[in-house]
This record gives structure tokens, sequence and C-alpha cells, in this order.
């Protein structure tokens, strides 16, 4: 099955993306996060659609989409930063306006693109067969930069995960490492984007982190985890799509989210495992 | 002087919490803040933190301040041992290669002295919440605080917790400021200097007065207040 050319680059696609997703996916699980998350994924769709309408429709030949969805990500991850450390009290209704009006952007300009129907598809749900060298490469670096900015604040994104004040009081510049982190959200999202699409990137972020964190007890463990059923889901996922004709973003967001629920009931019993073993 | 707090007010929303506060707190001084629900117990130990700002008034705090939550505030879900627990106490000492010796053997020396020896590599999630609650105050010793401020620290915890937490917060009477949120009477009577009562207004009492006043079966600050000013008066005649 994959001696095909396209399958092996999304083979590689899948394992590039699988490290950054596992512990970023970690730190927005343990953070609580995931509505953030998810408001970014979708908020991608507005500059992306924005840059395409200006390079297909205005001539910008330069401008790929995916600096579009890089800008937009980073912008909606800043603002919603800004908004969580100022108006805590309506954080909800503000992320879900956020989320509506970037799809809403991106629906229009890519309604005022020509020929962008395919192109609508797959960004929304993702086509990894489209996979080339360069996006590869790019994947490699997202993914060694992002893993680089854990490593240096892994122990102060630990502090801030678990206990904000004591985060502060230890000096932490907790606003600057939030915003970090929602940053970091940002790329993970448009890494994520070319492998499982806008709309299905929030799948693969935070349920392998959830899952791992059912049978981990150390953070680091659990982005190790994390990384680990991002990829087998990924493969499995690309596999079984390619064996059933089905679009591979959604197979791959389905087996999680089918593996999360089957292994969900095993919680209650492996944390009375541990407890015993512990006591 | 340890703490210093001059007219202070502090609103929710509008709603005033704190207010008309004047407080001094000396270097080494032991003090019981207590007061009813809602009365701005917890409130006054964040505007100490700085995590609040006061609307008026002046909060001014010297030296380092360490911090123990009520353990039902923190995530007990969250994937993390007891060493990392502990060791964060130290975070602002931790370099890009984690925490320096001394630190380690610190933290070690701590969690010997509360029990925790044994649970060191445990996830923090599978303590009780006596265990829990030592591993907390374990961690705000790490940083050695000048100031250690405890909000209802021994409250539904086991016996065996609380004589430690209370026995190392002997060994520490004079040596460190503490602030102590409590609603046990027992640790009022036996161990702090001062006793600050929190409702809306902060009125600060000796520990025996309190005590006279809960034989009587009185509780509410202001005729706490009330009584210990018709008291006084003799003396000021």
């Amino acid at each position: 099955m994959f001696d095909n050319v396209f399958l092996q680059m999304a083979l590689w696609a899948c394992l590039l993306a699988a490290p950054a997703t596992g512990v970023i996916g970690s730190l927005v699980v343990v953070k609580r996060i995931s509505f953030m998350a998810g408001c970014i994924a979708h908020s991608v769709l507005g500059g992306m659609g924005f840059c395409l309408w200006l390079q297909r429709a205005k001539g910008v030949a330069w401008l790929d989409p995916i600096w579009g969805a890089f800008g937009s990500a980073i912008a909606s991850a800043l603002l919603l930063g800004w908004i969580h450390l100022n108006y805590r009290q309506r954080e909800d209704a503000v992320i879900a306006a956020i989320w509506s009006a970037g799809m809403a952007t991106g629906m229009i300009f890519l309604s005022l693109t020509p020929g962008t129907n395919v192109e609508l598809f797959n960004y929304l749900f993702g086509n990894i067969l489209w996979i080339t060298g360069s996006d590869l490469a790019r994947l490699a670096l997202l993914n060694g930069a992002i893993l680089a900015v854990v490593a240096v604040y892994y122990r102060r994104f630990l502090a801030l995960c678990f206990d904000e004040e004591l985060a502060l009081l230890q000096g932490v510049a907790v606003k600057r490492l939030y915003l970090l982190l929602l940053s970091l959200v940002a790329v993970s999202i448009v890494l994520l984007m070319q492998v499982i699409g806008t709309i299905l990137a929030i799948a693969l972020l935070t349920i392998p982190a959830t899952l791992a964190g059912l049978f981990t007890h150390r953070l680091v463990w659990m982005m190790g985890a994390a990384a680990a059923l991002c990829a087998l889901f990924s493969i499995l996922g690309l596999g079984a799509s390619s064996l059933f004709n089905w679009p591979p973003g959604a197979t791959i967001a389905l087996l999680a989210a089918a593996s999360y629920l089957l292994l969900l009931p095993l919680k209650k019993q492996f944390r009375l495992t541990l407890r015993k073993a512990f006591e | 002087m340890q703490i210093e707090i001059e007219n202070l007010f502090f609103s929710y929303d509008g709603a005033p919490l704190l207010e008309r506060v004047h407080l001094q707190v000396r270097k080494g001084e032991f003090i019981g803040i207590m007061g009813p629900n809602g009365g701005g117990k917890t409130t006054l130990l964040r505007l100490l933190m700085g995590f609040l700002t006061p609307n008026r008034g002046r909060v001014s705090v010297q030296g380092r301040v360490g911090y123990v939550p009520q353990v039902h505030r923190t995530d007990r879900d969250f994937p993390i041992t007891v060493q990392e627990l502990v060791l964060l106490g130290a975070l602002s000492q931790c370099g890009f290669w984690g925490y320096p010796k001394g630190v380690l053997a610190r933290a070690e020396a701590l969690m010997e002295q509360l029990g925790l020896r044994d649970y060191r590599s445990k996830p923090f999630s599978s303590l009780s919440g006596g265990l829990a609650q030592r591993a907390l105050l374990a961690r705000a010793l790490l940083g050695d605080p000048d100031l250690l401020l405890l909000d209802e620290a021994t409250a539904n915890i086991d016996l065996p917790s609380t004589k430690i937490i209370f026995e190392l917060l002997r060994s520490l009477r004079g040596k460190k400021t503490i602030l102590l949120v409590t609603h046990d009477l027992r640790a009022i009577i036996e161990w702090v200097d001062r006793v600050l009562c929190v409702q809306g207004e902060v009125s600060s009492f000796l520990p025996k007065e309190v005590c006279e006043h809960f034989a009587l079966g009185l509780y509410h600050t202001p005729l706490l207040r009330l009584r210990s000013e018709k008291k006084r008066e003799p003396a000021h005649v």
C-alpha cells in the first residue's frame, strides 16, 4: 500500500506533524483551552480565503494562502489571549464570535474567488495526498521550532498550566508566556492544516493528548505518549482511508475519536490500579 | 515592617468587599486570619500577593512571598509528580538544564521533614488531601519565603497531617512572618500572636479576646469589635 509515492509523502507528513502536535496538544488539554484552540483553527480560514482571493482574483501571484493561514492564526491567538487576560468574564462569548467571524470571512473571500471549490474542501477537511516536498520541509522546520521553544520553557509552561498564581509569585512573565503558548497552538494548527484540515485539526490536537492523559502522570510522558498516539492514528487512518477510499482527514479524526470512546471506560479502572500500586 | 496596608478599599464589580483597612505586620509575627465565608479573607491574601490591585489605598509587602492554597483549589487531575510539584517552588532559580543541586537537596530535606519522601515519584493526584496539602506547603517553603501565606491549609485534612503542618509552622515561628487563614479555634489559641477578623473590614485582636467571645457563642466580627472596645473603655478613661 505504501509503495505509492503520494502515500509515502503523506506518511512522512504524519510522522513530522506528530511530535509537535502531541506536545502542544498536551499543553492545550492540561491548560483546558481546547475551545480556544478550536477557535484559532476555524479562524485560520479567514486569512487563507483572503490570500487566495488576492492571489486568484487580484493577481498577487506570490502570495501563498499558507501565509494568510499563519497571519490569521497568530492574530486570532493573540486576540484571544488579550481577551482572556483582560475580559475573562465574557471570554466564551467572544471566542464564539471570533470563531464564526473567521469562518465567515473565509467563506466570503472564497466565494469571490473563481474556481476554489475543491481547494475549499481540502482546506476545511485536509488532503494529505496533496503534500509536496517543500510542504514536508516546512513541516519539519515548524516541528523543530515548536519542540525547541517548549524544551526551553518546559518548566515554566508546567507552572503556567498547573498554577498560574505560583508562576506569578516565582517571577514568571505569565501574560507573555500565555500569549506564547497560544501562538504555539496557532503554529501547530497551521502545521496540522495540511494533514487533516482546519476543521478537524482540533481532533488530532486534543484526542491523542486526552487519551495519553488517562494513562500517564507526568506532563513530559503525556507529551511523548500523545505524539506516539498522534502518529499511530495518522498512519492507521491513512491506511484505512486508502483501503476504503475515504477522505484521509476524516478517517484519521474518526479513528482517534472512536479509540477515545473505547478506552474511556478503562480510565477509572486504570486510576484505581494506579492508586492501589502507590498505596 | 513586613506588611503595611493603608486605607485600603477593594470592590468586585462595584460591590465593596474590603474597606477602611489599615494593617501593620512586623517581621516574624504569626497571625491567624478568621472571619465568615465571603468576608474577604482570601481577597486580602490575593491583595498581599499582588494578584489584585486595590481600588484605593496602599499595600506594601517586603521580601519573598510563599503561598499555600487550599488543596481543593488545585487541579488534582494534572499530570505531575510530588517532586515536580515541590520543585516548582524554586522555579525562579531553575536554569535551562534544570534546578541547581542545592535546590534539589533542599527539596529532598523538606519532603523528608513533611513525611513525603516515599511519595516523591508518585502522582500528585494519588495523594490524600492531607498529603497533598503537605506537598503544597513544601513547595511554598522551597523558595525560602520571608512571608508565608496559608489559605485554610489545615481545613478538611486528616489529624496527622494537621499535626505535621503545625509542628513545622511552630519551628518557623519568629523566623518567618506567617499569615494563616483558619477556622480552627484551637490553632488560634495555641499558636498565633495576633488574630485578624476579616469581614468587610479588618480588626485585630489578641487570641485570648477571640476565645472569650467564642465562649459566649459569638463569632460575628462587628460584635467582637464592639465587645472588645467596651472592654477596653475603662483603660482609656
